[in-house]
């Protein structure tokens, strides 16, 4: 197993590059522009990988995502999940609900978790050689370390969204409760974001890691009794909206170019 | 340097060092291409123990952004480096220029048939005294390319070492020099993981 983090501390971000020593293939998850196409590609070299995917949990609003630029450099498949055809302007392999990946002794699992947006999916990583169960799961923006991703970043063009945010927080409590919180105990939580991201809510940890079990116990949100009062909850304690997010997330739906973006991506 | 670029210097006499890992190697390579891991942090480290330095080198790294930085880091280790492959593979075959392929073979197929090989180990001298295939024979993967011309080629070579990096690198020099080389893919780490015999020597 070889596996990394590489965040991106002014936007507390997180992205991941997941591959078999043994196979030398890996995949990078949730790849940021900030860092850069370029970036990603050398580190995958530096470790003696062949490149096999890039893949997306979701269609993010808060920071630039170099999914594209990736895929074509590497000459391999960007994967979102099916909800996000129509919604994404440009081609994609999309992948439905439970669909697994094999990279070498590595089985990638896709969780759909929407409810932050409608294609979000949770990824739940096993190392075949050394157990048949599940060792991490990437939760993207489904579930934070403390938190959970708001539900609240429509894009400009509400017809776009087949969601509202009410909609979308109800989902969200159900992904986390039934799906997520339904892996083993010791599996590991790997988020997109962490600490001072606004993709959550003011009781995100700066830690960049969790567990299941941790979370179940110990996460503000996923206490509430029930879906409404998560959605309430998550309300109530949201931070401001991330910066340009609507035009950020246009360019990354594939609506605008990269010129277009303007200020606030902090790139 | 375009595909055209790159072939003339290889027909005069330099060496495409290929970059990528051994997998994608062994599929399909320029012919007499030498494969060489990538690394930023010792590529250069590794070149001098093991390339000799009165070449000139062409480097074949995909994608590109990977061989600019490779070149970079030959140069600066001076290395005589003419430049890199535009658009790799994809280039060199759309130029209608030829490929060739390096047999692999997997640990059990090598289990079964054995006798038909000459066994060459690649990893240091210590590893090879830890364990190593029961026959096999230990060449360095740093000195092959003085003691390329020495190995015996009766028979079938298959290249080991831990995994497939330096077995990659020694059986790409013996095939430049047209001997019958295949590449053991896993290793090693597969032999051992099966349960098959390992035999240690004292020196």
């Amino acid at each position: 197993m070889i596996f990394k983090q590489y965040r991106f501390e002014p936007l507390a971000q997180a992205s991941y590059l997941v591959g078999c020593a043994r196979a030398k293939e890996g995949v990078i998850v949730d790849p940021s522009d900030d860092l850069g196409a370029e970036s990603y590609v050398l580190d995958a070299a530096d470790l003696g990988l062949s490149l096999v995917g890039v893949f997306e949990t979701h269609v993010h609003a808060d920071y630039v995502s170099c999914a594209r630029e990736l895929s074509e450099m590497a000459g391999v498949p960007l994967h979102i999940h099916e909800a996000a055809t129509g919604l994404v302007k440009y081609g994609f392999t999309p992948f439905t609900d439970g669909q697994v990946f094999e990279v070498g002794k590595i089985k990638i699992q896709a969780m759909h978790t929407p409810g932050h947006t409608p294609e979000s999916t949770s990824y739940v990583v096993t190392d075949r050689a050394r157990s048949e169960d599940p060792w991490f799961v990437l939760t993207g923006d489904a579930l934070f370390v403390g938190d959970v991703g708001r539900p609240d970043l429509l894009v400009g063009d509400q017809a776009l969204d087949v969601m509202d945010e009410v909609t979308r927080a109800r989902t969200q409590f159900e992904s986390i409760g039934r799906k997520l919180f339904g892996l083993p105990d010791h599996v590991e939580v790997f988020p997109t974001h962490y600490g001072g991201s606004t993709c959550g809510g003011v009781n995100m940890s700066g830690k960049v890691s969790s567990t299941i079990a941790f979370e179940k116990r110990f996460n503000l949100a996923m206490r509430q009794p029930d879906a409404d009062a998560f959605a309430r909850f998550v309300k109530e304690t949201s931070k401001p909206f991330p910066d340009n997010y609507a035009r950020i997330k246009s360019y990354n739906l594939g609506l605008i170019a990269k010129d277009e973006i303007g200020k606030g991506a902090r790139r | 340097m375009t595909p055209q670029e790159a072939d003339a210097a290889a027909a005069a006499g330099a060496v495409v060092v290929d970059m990528r890992p051994p997998k994608p190697f062994a599929v399909e390579h320029i012919p007499g291409a030498v494969n060489f891991q990538f690394n930023r942090a010792d590529l250069a480290d590794r070149a001098d123990m093991a390339l000799p330095r009165g070449n000139t080198y062409v480097v074949h790294a995909e994608p590109d952004p990977i061989a600019k930085v490779a070149v970079q880091i030959l140069a600066e280790a001076g290395f005589t480096v003419q430049g890199y492959l535009e658009g790799g593979l994809k280039a060199w075959k759309a130029a209608g220029l030829p490929t060739e392929v390096l047999p692999l073979l997997n640990v059990d197929e090598l289990k079964d048939r054995q006798g038909a090989y000459r066994v060459v180990d690649t990893r240091e001298g210590f590893e090879y005294r830890f364990g190593h295939i029961p026959g096999s024979e230990l060449l360095e993967w740093t000195e092959a390319w003085d003691e390329m011309a020495k190995v015996a080629a009766d028979r079938p070579l298959a290249l080991v070492c831990g995994d497939q990096v330096r077995s990659a690198y020694v059986a790409s020099v013996l095939q430049r020099l047209g001997k019958p080389a295949s590449l053991v893919f896993g290793g090693m780490a597969d032999w051992t993981e099966r349960g098959y015999p390992v035999e240690k020597s004292a020196k």
